[in-house]
Order: C-alpha cells, then structure tokens, then sequence
C-alpha cells in the first residue's frame, strides 16, 4: 500500500478515535499536539489500525514509536 | 537524617563542596558512598538489602545484555523481576497475606498460628525496587544499553536524593548523565537552591501546619462531627501535595546542585480537569512506571476487548497502586477507587468531548472552575481511604460527613491559611500566566533577591521546623 493511502487511512482512524475531524497528520506529530491523545485512547487508536490494515503489532514495537511517521512507517514494512 | 533536619544543612553543602572538587571519573563512587552514607544514617542494617538489589539488577542485566535469544532474555528477566521483589513482599506485605490467609483458615474452621514478622520496613524499599524492575524490563525491550559499571547501577539505585521518597527514576534518564557527572554550574546551583527553597516551604509552611489539623481531627475522629471531618478531608490532598511535592522540589534541587537533572514528580495536579488529567500531574514518575510497566503490557494484551480492555487494565493498574501504598485494605480499596473514577471517565470520554467541542466548553473559565472542583472534590473523597487505617474508620467518616452536621472544630491558623493562599497563588501563575508576575525567575535582581528572603523569612517564622517525617516513607 503506498504511503498516501496509509495517511489517508489513518487520518480517518485518529478523527474518530480521538473525536476530532480537523487533525491533519504530519511526521513530527506526537501524543503532546493532540488534545485526547492519552494513554487510554492510544490503546484503542493501535486497535483500530491493527484492525483496519489488518496487521498485528509487537509490544516491543509500540514501546518504540515516538511520533506519527514511525508508526507510518511500522505499518508501510508490516503492509509489504 | 531527612531534608529537614539539621544534620542535612551540614551535611548537604559539604557533599556538593567535595562534589565539584574530585577528580571527575571519581564522582559517581563518590556519590555513590554518600548515598549509602546517607541511608546508614537511618537504617544501617538495610542498606546490605539495597547492596543486595543492586548486586542482582547488576547481574541479570549483564546477563541479559550477554545473549541475543529473546526468549532466554525474557527469562532472566522475570526471574531478576522475582528476585528483586522477593525482600518488598517479605518486609512489605508478609504480614498481610499470613493475616488474610489465618482469618480465612480460621473461618473455614482450621485454627492454625503462622508466625508474624516484626522487622522495620525497610525505608525506600518500594521506590528502588520499582526502579530496579523498571531498568530490567527497559534492557529487555532493548529501551536502554546495559550499564557495565557497578557504581553507576549502584548510585541509580540509592542516589540520596531520591532514595526515600522517589521520584522514581529511569535508568535512560540517569545512566547517560551519571557517564558525565558534569562540574556544578552557577546556574545549576541557583536552579537547585530554589527548588529546594520551595520545596522547604511546601513541606514546612504547607504541609507540616495542615499536618497538624488533619492528623488532629483523623487521629480522634470518633469525637468530630461531620463539619470538621468534610473540612479535614478538603485539608488532606493540600496537605499530601504539599508534603511529597516538596519532598520532590528538595530531591530534584539537591541533584540539580550537582548539574543532575531528574524527572518531575508534580505539575500542578489542582488544576486538573478530569481525573485521568489528574493522574497526569500527581506522583508523576509512578504513574509514568505504573503506565509504562503495567498498564500498557495490560491493555495490550487485553486490546482485543477494545474499551473493556482499557476498563480491565485500568482497574489492575490501580490495584497494583493501592497495594503498592500500602498492605492494608483500605489501600486496595483507595486503588480500586481510582480504577472505578477512571474507568468511568474512559467510557464517558467520547460523549464529554463532543459536548466540549459542540460548546467550546474548553475555553470557559467558568466549565474549567467547575471541572477543576469536581475532580478535587472526587480526588478528596478517594483519599479518605488512604487517611484511615481501616475500612470501618474509613465508613464512619463518610457517614459522619454525610449525616452529622456540627459547629466546625477551628484550629487551623492563620498561618496555615497564608501559607496555602501563597502556595495557590504561585501554582496560579505558574498554570495561567507563566511568563508574568514572575518572582524567584525575575529579571531584577532585587525582586529577585526579595523574593528568596521573603519565602525564607517564612520558612523560619511560620514553617513547623520540628524534623517532623515525610508521609512517603512509609511507603
């Protein structure tokens, strides 16, 4: 799946997860820029994209993101 | 010796003299007996159980870090886990587990007597064992390298600032500054000294003087009506704030004198707006551990269950906090409450947002005033439980709160009052206008100089100086 499709993908998982239509993702984006973004609603953001790409994370994986590129780039190399 | 005694105003400045003196590569040995130094002077005999936790981190990461099968990695790492919890259950929760199980025994009809222990707890136990846990599962999860050199797991594990009370540090936020062990700045040291300026007066001025109501009415509350027990429970959390937040303002300024820097313990928790805020700006590096180390493994796991999941490992979470606090019941019980409010917020969190954003309640002062109360109004009723020494004490306070009206008992002086009125005033600043009105950070030097004197004048006139205990070292 190219790059853009994946954005587009996970831009519409983060409006409904974190209830907010007008997050727009950007590489650098962490937890901090987005209101809601907390321990609790992360689990089910990971849910979400596990279930819409149909893949399946590591915990050792998710201890490694820090920001939005990385967990683009996760899904990209898990896609291929 | 404690942050407020005497013995420490001698015994600090020399360290940080004799610091900057020796020969870099000497410092963390250095330290490293000062802590040890530090913690003979209060339990002796303990520190070959601190000596002990060191020697197994040290050894099971080294081991750890000697294979590259993930798996074998994994094993050592949960019997490091067990080793090092094995003296925390011991000293900690012994007792309590041999009285459940008698009292189960003995309702089921068998009589049986398994005798008890009746050592001293050894203090900071639950704080360097945690941080001992916390360093093992981070080289598993290959999050840090593994230290090769004894004094610097040794001096991660006892650092006298923090080894009484936390905060509970990280071996990557530790490890890379104590390879440095950098020479004390000008700047480090004024940064230090004023922490620990406010950190005195926290401790002093706040909690020590609501101590004394709190601890008046809690410790005699079959003779108070329920007036002055509602007043005492709103006391509390100030009271606790005020308490470990200084602790840590005086464990984070006495590292930073030595140009170490380590990680915040509290943001201004009153200002929350929602528990799960809250818990986001109170005890923070436990909640971080608790976070990192249990919640998240737990979620994970559980993720399949989406929200009830999230309920599910929230609740276990808080468990393990409650029994962290303490082996009694009303701790767990304290816990659980906190897993009940968050759980409740969790499910509701879609429905508040949407109200929120529909509204634009998030810009109000008058929704944030309202939020900001009803989460302390919460928070003081949970920590009723964690004020009472048992269930039933705990009941009949908030039965008396709820049904026994009375003239309020007035002991709380005016100096008590000042000193919570500047406290508040501060943290007011600090939250709304940080870059305004400022005063320890101003640009003056004489408001500058104004202000120390001012707060140090207040610690001397108003603070309680009777080397009075710490409330987190019972933990």
């Amino acid at each position: 799946m190219e790059r853009e499709l994946i954005i587009e993908k996970l831009t519409s998982i983060f409006h409904d997860v974190f209830g907010d239509n007008s997050i727009v993702l950007r590489d650098d984006m962490t937890a901090a820029d987005v209101e809601n973004w907390d321990s609790l609603t992360h689990m089910l953001m990971i849910t979400k994209v596990e279930e819409v790409f149909g893949i399946k994370f590591k915990l050792k994986e998710l201890n490694k993101l820090k920001m939005v590129g990385d967990l683009i780039t996760i899904i990209e190399s898990k896609l291929q | 010796m404690t942050f407020t005694s005497f013995e420490f105003l001698l015994f600090f400045p020399v360290v940080v003299l004799l610091y900057n003196i020796i020969p870099q590569k000497l410092r963390v040995w250095y330290l490293l007996v000062v802590s040890y130094v530090f913690y003979a002077f209060m339990q002796p005999v303990y520190l070959v159980l601190l000596a002990a936790v060191t020697g197994i981190t040290y050894g099971f990461t080294r081991w750890m870090g000697a294979t590259d099968d993930d798996d074998k990695k994994k094993r050592i790492m949960i019997w490091g886990i067990i080793l090092v919890l094995l003296p925390l259950f011991f000293f900690k929760y012994y007792n309590f587990v041999n009285e459940s199980i008698t009292a189960l025994l003995t309702a089921i009809g068998f009589h049986t007597a398994i005798p008890k222990i009746s050592w001293m707890l050894p203090v900071g136990i639950s704080f360097y064992t945690f941080m001992s846990i916390g360093y093992l599962v981070d080289v598993n999860n290959e999050e840090v390298e593994v230290e090769t050199n004894i004094g610097s797991v040794g001096l991660f594990l006892s650092f006298f600032p923090y080894i009484l009370s936390g905060p509970i540090e990280r071996a990557g936020n530790m490890f890379p500054q104590l390879k440095k062990m950098p020479t004390s700045q000008p700047s480090d040291l004024t940064a230090g000294l004023k922490l620990m300026l406010w950190g005195y007066f926290m401790k002093l001025c706040v909690a020590d003087r609501l101590g004394i109501y709190v601890d008046a009415v809690f410790n005699n509350f079959v003779n108070h009506n329920g007036t002055t027990l509602a007043f005492a429970t709103l006391l509390y959390p100030i009271q606790v704030y005020a308490d470990l937040g200084g602790y840590s303002l005086l464990a984070i300024g006495a590292a930073r004198c030595m140009g170490l820097k380590i990680i915040p313990n509290f943001n201004r928790p009153f200002f929350a707006t929602s528990m799960s805020e809250l818990w986001r700006r109170w005890h923070m590096s436990f909640i971080n551990w608790l976070t990192d180390y249990i919640y998240t493994p737990l979620s994970f796991a559980l993720r399949s269950w989406k929200i009830w999941g999230i309920v599910c490992a929230l609740m276990l979470t808080f468990l393990v906090s409650g029994i962290w606090h303490g082996a009694a019941i009303t701790s767990i019980v304290w816990g659980l409450v906190q897993g009940v409010y968050l759980s409740l917020e969790a499910l509701l969190q879609k429905k508040r947002s949407s109200m929120e954003s529909k509204h634009n309640l998030n810009k109000k002062w008058w929704y944030i005033l309202i939020c900001c109360v009803v989460v302390y109004l919460l928070f003081a009723f949970s920590q009723i439980f964690g004020r009472c020494a048992t269930l039933s004490d705990a009941w009949i306070v908030i039965r008396k709160i709820f049904n026994v009206r009375g003239s309020l008992f007035e002991e709380v002086t005016t100096y008590g009052w000042f000193s919570i009125l500047i406290l508040f005033v501060k943290d007011f600043r600090d939250e709304f206008f940080p870059n305004q009105f400022r005063l320890f950070e101003s640009s003056h030097i004489v408001i500058r100089f104004i202000s120390y004197a001012v707060i140090a004048f207040l610690i001397v006139s108003i603070g309680v100086l009777d080397g009075g205990q710490f409330i987190y070292f019972q933990f």
